[in-house]
């Protein structure tokens, strides 16, 4: 596997995960930053089968769709369960993810400044959910007894969530502290600390 | 290959079509309970579901939520996720797309008037495009590999939905139609998408098409 490469727009979007979960998993990777005006010409757009960024490069092989990214990542790095059993439910855990992060989106870039605060108030009945799959799982992780790419995704998801609102985790102690135990993994606190990071909005549109 | 009998839940949506479909086609015994919307309202079965949703689909010990899940899991169990980790890779990309455009689809079905149609269909070239080209010239006759997969049964579904929306809107694109004629010239989807089974239940409860 590797050498990896990421093509994308200068923001954290749809490549927060993967990056958080490449990091942790020790691996290095070269980032293609696109500018927005460069992609609205047309010609990196053509090239991708779906028009669309991101695109990750591993070694020869060009994959595009973020959540395929991630489970072409779970499979490369043993991030995807045990077995079948597992896999199953990260991949429900990561779909359920998938429908926060949609959810999410979709206030930032069309109702930031209506529908905000309503967000914020219905955002509880969302989180419970991962809350009692985490508390039930007793080991700090969704789905057995290590990080999977379905953690990574929810990881950062609550990143963003935490900027948008600091106290969204003060009534769900188990997703609290899942939050801080994968901040404090030392490859993920490198990555976390790192200008890499730092200087990247989250999202395009400079809401979070 | 031997599976266990599989129960699935679900109410009549057009997302767990493509799990069904998938099943029929292999030959895959299941049960299946529907749900409709009255029993749906009045029952504790939601508070039940994890994530407040259908389908929920059994499997032995396993209880699974999310149709994609499910779908996935099924999948690996019946040998439709390609024949190694790179085709596995492709296949998530290609259904990632898919339900991109089925979640547009849906959307545009639940608008409480038809205004958005015409925009609809005017972008829909644009978003069957890749997957003519994916299709086209000497590839094959599958949307990756030489085998039926996981995206394949998606984008059937997706493609027989949007000739009901709009008859012609397959005109433009040869490999889709020859695509979808072969598939659903396969003798258990044949006899599926005949059977009263498929033709009376509607592709999304109670909204037009």
């Amino acid at each position: 596997m590797g050498p990896y490469t990421i093509t994308y727009f200068g923001v954290r979007g749809r490549c927060g995960a993967m990056r958080i979960m490449m990091a942790d998993q020790g691996q290095e990777w070269k980032e293609i930053v696109v500018d927005f005006a460069d992609w609205m010409k047309g010609d990196l757009k053509a090239t991708c089968v779906f028009g669309q960024l991101p695109k990750l490069e591993d070694g020869g092989f060009a994959l595009y769709q973020s959540n395929a990214i991630l489970r072409h990542l779970g499979r490369n790095h043993d991030a995807y369960g045990k077995d079948g059993k597992e896999a199953a439910l990260i991949d429900m855990m990561c779909d359920g993810v998938e429908d926060l992060r949609l959810k999410y989106v979709k206030m930032i870039y069309q109702e930031y400044d209506t529908g905000k605060d309503v967000y914020i108030k219905d955002l509880p009945n969302h989180l419970d959910k991962f809350e009692a799959v985490m508390a039930k799982n007793k080991t700090g992780f969704l789905v057995g007894d290590k990080p999977s790419f379905a953690d990574y995704s929810l990881f950062e998801v609550l990143l963003n969530h935490l900027v948008l609102c600091s106290s969204c985790l003060d009534t769900f102690p188990s997703l609290k502290s899942f939050v801080e135990k994968m901040s404090a993994r030392p490859k993920i606190k490198t990555f976390l600390d790192s200008e890499a990071y730092k200087k990247l909005p989250i999202n395009g549109n400079g809401k979070q | 290959m031997y599976l266990n009998r599989i129960s699935m839940v679900c109410a009549l949506t057009g997302r767990a079509e493509v799990i069904r479909v998938m099943l029929k086609d292999q030959g895959a015994e299941f049960d299946e309970k529907v749900i409709t919307m009255e029993m749906w309202k009045e029952s504790t079965l939601k508070a039940s579901c994890l994530f407040g949703q259908l389908p929920i689909f059994e499997d032995g010990d396993l209880t699974l939520y999310q149709t994609n899940a499910i779908r996935r899991h099924l999948a690996r169990k019946l040998g439709l996720y390609g024949k190694d980790q790179r085709e596995a890779a492709l296949i998530d990309m290609m259904d990632e797309a898919i339900q991109d455009l089925l979640n547009k689809y849906i959307k545009l079905m639940f608008e409480k008037d038809d205004s958005g149609k015409e925009g609809y269909l005017k972008a829909l070239p644009t978003d069957l495009k890749p997957f003519e080209k994916t299709l086209s010239g000497d590839k094959g006759s599958f949307l990756v590999g030489d085998k039926i997969s996981l995206a394949d049964y998606a984008l059937v579904i997706l493609l027989i939905h949007h000739q009901v929306l709009s008859p012609p809107c397959l005109h433009a694109f040869p490999s889709l139609q020859s695509y979808l004629k072969r598939l659903c010239a396969r003798p258990n989807l044949h006899a599926y998408f005949h059977s009263d089974d498929f033709k009376n239940r509607p592709i999304i409860p109670g909204k037009r098409t």
